[in-house]
């Protein structure tokens, strides 16, 4: 380890920087726009909990009422949405929270805390989407299944088993495409922050 | 009042740099990613730079600010352009032999930091600048006990890249 310390002379020995900035330079930089994970955090969350309620805005609100009330739905569909909203609430103010808490100046592990708990926030209200697509659309299957209108139609040869089976597996292969698709962007933007964090525990 | 803010910060930092150019140097392999490294840390230090309260010195802040956006907050951008390996002539450098020149050293040294994690990166400059244990384990955010199990591990590593 003697070797080592003969390097500190040499670190200690060296000169100025290639590269310098001035006054000027510093203050130029001062108007420049970060690039930092942060900001991209930030920016993708937004839009992960604006996006799966902008497929409201855009749906037909007449022709599904139509449906809702065909079948009775009004009522249930009614209650999801107050409880959602209630949810959704709690999640955007955690996150906010958690956002403020990240600065630069808190030590490197904390730092990294910060952002992967952030993160995390947004983690569990993807999670939370996607259990409650799966409750929601069993929900509905059940009351549609069994409602007089649908019963009327149904073809004599298909039977409620078959019906049942088809619509578990088309909801399940959609919420799979979901959660695969959030695992591959979670995993893009922290990859190098988890590694860090991880790193840094070891042995503590 | 922003602007006299502006005035004292940038005389500041200009000051301080080279601690800057230093951990640039280590988290980066070429001139533009140094560039762009050193900017987005300004931009972080500036932002934190109303709380800076003066508790603590100028340059200790700066290091914080600065290791925390080369190890957590800077996304390397697509203006940097990857230079070629970074393991040429390493085997070259001799501790015991000082015919090298310093500038030779010095690169070779860089180099070696270069290829260790981003953690070990940040040990190694922290020990080379002679920080006390109290104030590595601050920096990091971890005990001392753990601070010097990852230093002995770092310059181990350290070791035998430089001299395999």
């Amino acid at each position: 380890m003697e070797q080592l310390e003969k390097l500190k002379d040499v670190w200690k020995n060296q000169g100025e920087s290639a590269i310098r900035f001035s006054k000027e330079d510093i203050r130029d930089m001062l108007q420049k726009k970060s690039s930092s994970i942060v900001k991209w955090i930030l920016i993708i969350s937004i839009l992960e909990f604006v996006l799966p309620n902008l497929i409201y805005l855009v749906t037909d609100h007449e022709s599904s009422r139509r449906i809702y009330e065909n079948y009775g739905l009004t009522n249930i569909t009614m209650i999801y949405t107050a409880i959602n909203v209630v949810i959704i609430c709690v999640f955007i103010y955690f996150f906010y929270k958690n956002y403020k808490s990240i600065s630069a100046d808190s030590s490197v592990k904390i730092l990294l805390h910060n952002i992967l708990k952030t993160r995390k926030t947004v983690k569990y209200y993807i999670y939370y989407n996607l259990t409650m697509a799966a409750i929601i659309g069993v929900h509905i299957f059940y009351i549609v299944f069994n409602s007089e209108s649908f019963l009327e139609n149904i073809p004599k040869e298909l039977s409620l088993v078959t019906v049942w089976l088809v619509a578990l597996l088309l909801l399940s292969i959609a919420i799979f495409i979901f959660w695969i698709f959030y695992r591959v962007l979670y995993g893009i933007l922290l990859k190098k922050l988890n590694k860090n964090y991880e790193e840094l525990l070891r042995n503590e | 009042m922003t602007k006299e803010l502006e005035r004292k910060f940038s005389q500041e930092l200009e000051g301080n740099q080279s601690i800057i150019h230093k951990i640039c140097r280590s988290y980066t392999n070429s001139e533009a990613a140094h560039k762009d490294l050193f900017q987005e840390i300004t931009i972080q230090l500036w932002r934190a730079y109303p709380k800076f309260r003066g508790d603590s010195k100028f340059s200790t802040w700066m290091y914080r600010v600065a290791f925390n956006t080369a190890i957590s907050l800077y996304r390397k951008s697509k203006r940097t352009v990857q230079t070629s390996p970074i393991y040429d002539n390493l085997k070259e450098l001799e501790f015991h032999d000082y015919d090298e020149t310093h500038d030779k050293q010095l690169e070779l040294l860089y180099k070696a930091i270069q290829s260790l994690n981003d953690i070990e990166k940040a040990l190694a400059l922290l020990y080379l600048e002679d920080k006390s244990y109290k104030e590595i384990a601050l920096t990091l955010g971890i005990s001392e006990v753990n601070a010097r199990v990852k230093m002995n591990r770092t310059k181990t590593k350290l070791k035998n890249i430089l001299n395999p």
